[in-house]
């Protein structure tokens, strides 16, 4: 409007009405930014994990070297305490930090109105509905959410901005998942990797992915970040592993390559 | 209308350097908190209203005069003065009288605050404007003073240099004609004493009843509230109604004999 | 007379014609800041041992126009936090304006203002976030500084996205690429912030603003700064850059006149 406006004016009267050079000046306000960094979460039989990087970068600044992304769900306090459900969020900050501040406040709430827990799966859902309510103004976010489910193993949801979600083994997210993610199929759900001498060609069978414990995970998520760091730019400075288990969530941070 | 003359009696002084604010509040319940339960209250950065009467009524006048107040932040940038905001809740509580629907307000206000005497800036402002030739500054130029006005349930207000309401007001009148305000003499921290001791004289009345003394004061810029308004500091407000007591026990013990004389003088009434 | 006060004063349609009424119409097309006016440049900020320091030069530029040169972009909040302040300079004000209404309204209790810097970062960052989804940003972006709920230093940025985020040390505008590398020197992240004196921060904060208007086209040499400690605010806004040296332009080869 405003630039269709000006043209008009400029074109008709002023003297001044061509420009130099052939850019075009940016009219409108742009709502979004990119914060970087990536998310990563694999489950287990009897746990769930959920890693992010901390950096915060905008364009090539590092804005800040620790800008959690994993955040605790319907906690008892400010620290998270006593939450059972993990959420990451990656993509615009801002939008991050909203989504996770909606959804804490309706699990809060299902708890205060219901007494009781919120479960992952009506969580999971819940969250689906918030990230489609904005579907033509959306969230700018890949989220992830953990927890367990109702037979205590490790449950994860991955979605895209606009809310279309699906439970996963694992998921990675942001601006690594196209390096974590292939590792991840591999490592994880074994994808292309197969028995030994168990046939020819297509004969030969698939290595049969089944839940992994705890500490080859832990590993795996390691590994995953260290060598996204080495590619990815926008991954660094350090890693933040939530752990849920039946015991509660345990949080660990570890130093990244800082480069 | 009634109303208005009865609960804690309630003052202001206007003084050469400020404003004071106080009122004896009954203690209706043992079971209330000591200290809480203001009832002065602050309506913006220089401003103070206590008042007398139905105390819901004297809640939402004070949430008009905050409203007052930030609306004319919102237009002209700055506080507002005393006089025009005793003038705008005048009219509000005016129109009270005016219609079926509603009753009159079932308290009477004073209002107290100080109108900073320097060059305002205003709010947001973020340069210091030009030194010297057009747009420059007048050198020494002062402006600005205390205020204190009394609103009445018809609409009714005036200025003061010392105002009372509440079921005390007559022995506080008398005792604030003693202070000879007008001359401008008082100091505020005279004043915190001055206000003490009649709130304590105007309580005399109904001396069977406990009361806390709540008490507070705009002072100007180079004053102790640097043209705020604020809680009197405690321990000056001790020693205020330290002294405002030993005057009273002094005058019973020198007096003694006739007070009884005044009582049964009333009661032969 | 008519009984319609907007035919009041206006030509008679007997003898002019009917009155246009579309000229008297008061709505349109709601528009939006598109692109800020005047602007304030870089704000630095470093926490140390019991505070933080915070700086920004006192320049408002109208594009590349010096426009306002005494400008004060530090604004203290209730003697207890500092924001300070890059982007436009309306914004700033209204943003200003609003902290003062909050302000007043915390001072209608009798606890005072008991809202620390984090409170009001968490405040302001919501007021960006929701301008920026109304499509009508503030276009500012600010730092925050003073103590957090639990009395530690407190220093964090928003921007006008609504973005947040928190470091030791930390500067917008044009500080986040000259000022950040030389606080990133001299206090690395590794070393303690009890280990930075408030002389080791304020004398951190001189040098950055030098350097600053070295190379910042939208600069002055001219600065206000602010270090907050328990004791409260201590804001000085007549501050000057010390110790300038040119020389190094003499090095500067490829620019203006000189072409060797």
């Amino acid at each position: 409007m405003v630039s269709l406006m000006g043209h008009s004016y400029m074109g008709d009267t002023g003297t001044f009405a061509h420009t130099t050079t052939g850019q075009v000046k940016e009219h409108s306000f742009y709502p979004y930014t990119d914060n970087g960094g990536s998310t990563l979460g694999i489950t287990g039989s009897d746990f769930a994990i959920l890693a992010g990087d901390t950096r915060s970068v905008s364009g090539f600044n590092i804005n800040t070297r620790f800008a959690p992304k994993v955040f605790k769900i319907g906690g008892d306090d400010e620290t998270g305490e006593g939450a059972h459900i993990l959420l990451s969020v990656v993509g615009f900050a801002a939008d991050g930090n909203a989504l996770k501040e909606r959804l804490d406040a309706v699990v809060k709430m299902y708890k205060y109105q219901h007494g009781k827990r919120m479960s992952v799966r009506a969580c999971a859902q819940r969250l689906s509905t918030i990230l489609y309510q904005k579907r033509f103004f959306p969230y700018y976010v890949h989220a992830i959410l953990a927890g367990l489910d109702e037979e205590g193993k490790g449950v994860l949801y991955s979605y895209d901005p606009v809310g279309s979600y699906e439970r996963e083994q694992c998921r990675a997210a942001g601006s690594a998942a196209s390096l974590i993610m292939p590792f991840l199929d591999n490592q994880v759900n074994f994808k292309n990797q197969y028995i030994p001498g168990s046939g020819e060609g297509h004969a030969l069978e698939q290595k049969k992915a089944e839940p992994l414990p705890r500490e080859t995970v832990e590993q795996i998520v390691r590994d995953a970040f260290t060598s996204a760091v080495e590619r990815h730019i926008e991954v660094g400075d350090g890693l933040q592993m939530a752990i849920i288990t039946e015991r509660g969530i345990e949080e660990v941070f570890t130093p990244l390559k800082k480069d | 209308m009634k109303a208005v003359e009865n609960g804690g009696t309630a003052i202001g002084i206007r003084c050469k350097d400020g404003v004071v604010l106080a009122v004896e509040k009954i203690i209706t319940s043992k079971l209330l908190k000591p200290g809480a339960n203001k009832k002065i209250a602050t309506v913006d950065r220089h401003v103070g209203i206590v008042s007398a009467g139905l105390v819901p009524d004297g809640r939402h006048f004070v949430s008009r005069a905050r409203d007052e107040a930030s609306s004319w932040r919102g237009i002209y940038k700055g506080p507002i003065p005393i006089s025009a905001l005793a003038n705008r809740l005048g009219s509000y509580v005016q129109a009270f009288t005016l219609y079926s629907s509603v009753r009159p307000f079932g308290v009477t206000a004073i209002v107290g605050g100080w109108d900073l005497e320097d060059e305002l800036a205003v709010d947001g402002q973020v340069g210091s404007g030009p030194k010297m030739g057009s747009g420059g500054k007048v050198e020494g130029a002062k402006s600005g003073g205390p205020g204190l006005y009394m609103i009445e349930p018809s609409g009714l207000y005036w200025g003061y240099y010392g105002a009372a309401t509440g079921k005390g007001r007559q022995a506080a009148k008398a005792e604030l004609e003693k202070l000879d305000l007008s001359s401008g003499n008082l100091s505020i921290f005279d004043g915190v004493k001055e206000a003490a001791r009649i709130i304590y004289i105007a309580h005399e009345d109904s001396k069977d009843k406990d009361f806390e003394l709540e008490m507070s004061w705009i002072s100007s810029l180079d004053g102790p509230t640097k043209g705020k308004h604020e809680e009197v500091p405690r321990e000056l407000l001790k020693e205020a109604e330290d002294a405002a007591r030993r005057e009273l026990e002094g005058e019973e013990e020198e007096e003694g004999p006739r007070e009884d004389v005044n009582e049964s003088e009333q009661m032969e009434e | 007379m008519n009984h319609l006060p907007e035919i009041w004063g206006r030509p008679r349609n007997d003898i002019y014609g009917s009155y246009n009424p579309s000229y008297l119409k008061t709505s349109g097309p709601i528009t939006h800041t598109s692109s800020p006016t005047v602007t304030g440049t870089s704000v630095v900020a470093v926490k140390f041992n019991g505070g933080v320091a915070i700086a920004a030069d006192k320049l408002a530029s109208y594009g590349s126009l010096a426009r306002f040169t005494d400008v004060k972009r530090l604004r203290v909040f209730a003697n207890s936090s500092v924001v300070g302040f890059g982007g436009d300079v309306s914004d700033m004000q209204y943003i200003d304006r609003l902290l003062e209404s909050i302000d007043i309204r915390e001072h209608y209790s009798t606890h005072g203002n008991m809202l620390n810097a984090k409170n009001l970062l968490t405040y302001l960052s919501k007021v960006f976030y929701k301008r920026r989804s109304q499509f009508n940003p503030l276009w500012n972006h600010v730092l925050v500084a003073g103590f957090d709920g639990n009395g530690a230093p407190f220093l964090s940025s928003a921007d006008l996205l609504g973005n947040t985020f928190s470091a030791p040390h930390m500067a917008t505008g044009f500080g986040a690429h000259l000022a950040v590398p030389i606080l990133r020197r001299l206090f690395p992240e590794e070393r303690p912030i009890e280990d930075i004196t408030k002389d080791n921060a304020v004398a951190a904060l001189q040098e950055c603003m030098k350097v600053l208007f070295y190379r910042d086209a939208r600069s002055l040499d001219e600065y206000s700064i602010a270090v907050i400690t328990k004791d409260g605010v201590e804001v000085k806004e007549d501050e000057k850059v010390q110790a300038q040296s040119w020389a190094f332009a003499e090095a500067i080869r490829g620019y203006g006149a000189q072409t060797a």
